[in-house]
């Protein structure tokens, strides 16, 4: 249960421990990803939570979101039109939703284990 | 169960790792300025005090270096350099460039062909073009690519015609002359052309024919080390003897 918390505090380290720079222009992109990888993130725990986990949907659905919303900022830079801001809010309409349903799913398991 | 586990932190890992590098690629701590009127003309005037004491820095060493230039050019040792380089080329231990002539001197085909003796040039006869092109203003000569100086000697040896040791090896041969300027160039090449040399030289069944020099011309420097054998140095007059 911990291992996935452990791995993303570890990533942070390392992360923060080497020297990549990404240019300025690029960070665009990099928050996009950033943002569609912590989308697919949580659809798994809720997955998880609800059984129907799936590794490879899982594992395809992190790179396939990631390559699309940077395609697609990528894109709405060179056709002038904001494209990134539509995977901005698909992700976060699914992240907030992802979120709702974990909570509720823990919240009924406490208050199910309080019963007890 | 435990491979769920396995990606899950893989990907983690990844999340992580990406947001730490946003994180960083964004996060570039801005320094507000929040300095007044008041401490902003401070630090203007502190600045501008730097600049003046780095311009009179500058200025105190250009100085300087002029002073030394000065002294330089104004020492001894330069006037020394000075006349040692003017006597070096003086006596022939430069290389010269200038305007001039090149006379060349070559044996006469026709006569070849008749089957008379090719010529050959005798040092009279060389010591008489040089006299003449002397006397028509001519500063620097060489022969065949030797320097002619004031001592260079013209002589027969064992039937050969030698230059300072050099015997001239074949026919034809280059005479490279440098006249002060292009004008004096212009006369002496007038003058060698109405010069009697040409025809000694026909004489002696060789051609002696001027040429104009388009462009600067160079005259090696005398190779060898002047010897000087007889010269002894003057010796400073002494109060009340002269």
């Amino acid at each position: 249960m911990w291992l996935p918390v452990l791995g993303l505090i570890i990533g942070l380290f390392f992360g923060f421990m080497t020297d990549i720079k990404i240019p300025e222009e690029y960070s665009n992109y990099l928050s996009i990803a950033v943002l569609a990888a912590l989308d697919t993130l949580f659809g798994g725990i809720r997955a998880h939570l609800q059984d129907m986990y799936d590794e490879m949907v899982f594992v395809s659905g992190f790179f396939f979101n990631i390559i699309l919303a940077a395609g697609l900022a990528f894109l709405g830079v060179h056709l002038g039109v904001d494209l990134y801001l539509a995977a901005i809010f698909a992700f976060g309409v699914r992240l907030f939703q992802n979120i709702a349903v974990i909570r509720r799913i823990l919240l009924t398991k406490w208050t199910s284990k309080k019963e007890k | 169960m435990s491979r769920k586990y396995i990606v899950f932190t893989l990907i983690s890992i990844l999340v992580g790792f990406m947001i730490a590098i946003q994180f960083r690629a964004v996060k570039e701590p801005i320094v507000r300025d929040t300095r007044d009127t008041w401490q902003l003309r401070e630090d203007l005037q502190k600045e501008k005090e730097l600049e003046l004491r780095l311009l009179r820095e500058i200025r105190s060493n250009e100085e300087k270096i002029a002073q030394y230039e000065t002294d330089r050019l104004h020492g001894k040792e330069q006037v020394l350099k000075d006349t040692l380089d003017e006597l070096k080329s003086e006596a022939g231990l430069t290389v010269v460039k200038g305007h001039g002539l090149i006379l060349t001197i070559s044996p006469i085909e026709e006569e070849m062909l008749l089957g008379k003796p090719v010529g050959k040039i005798s040092p009279d006869l060389l010591k008489r073009l040089l006299n003449e092109l002397n006397r028509y203003g001519a500063q620097y000569v060489s022969i065949d690519d030797h320097r002619v100086i004031n001592s260079t000697v013209i002589r027969d040896i064992n039937n050969e015609t030698k230059i300072d040791g050099y015997s001239i090896q074949s026919l034809p041969i280059e005479i490279k002359v440098i006249a002060e300027n292009q004008q004096a160039a212009e006369l002496l090449y007038k003058r060698m052309q109405v010069s009697k040399s040409a025809e000694d030289f026909f004489i002696d069944h060789l051609r002696l024919e001027t040429a104009k020099a388009n462009k600067e011309i160079t005259i090696p420097a005398y190779e060898d080390s002047i010897r000087i054998m007889h010269m002894e140095p003057v010796k400073s007059a002494e109060g009340g003897s002269s």
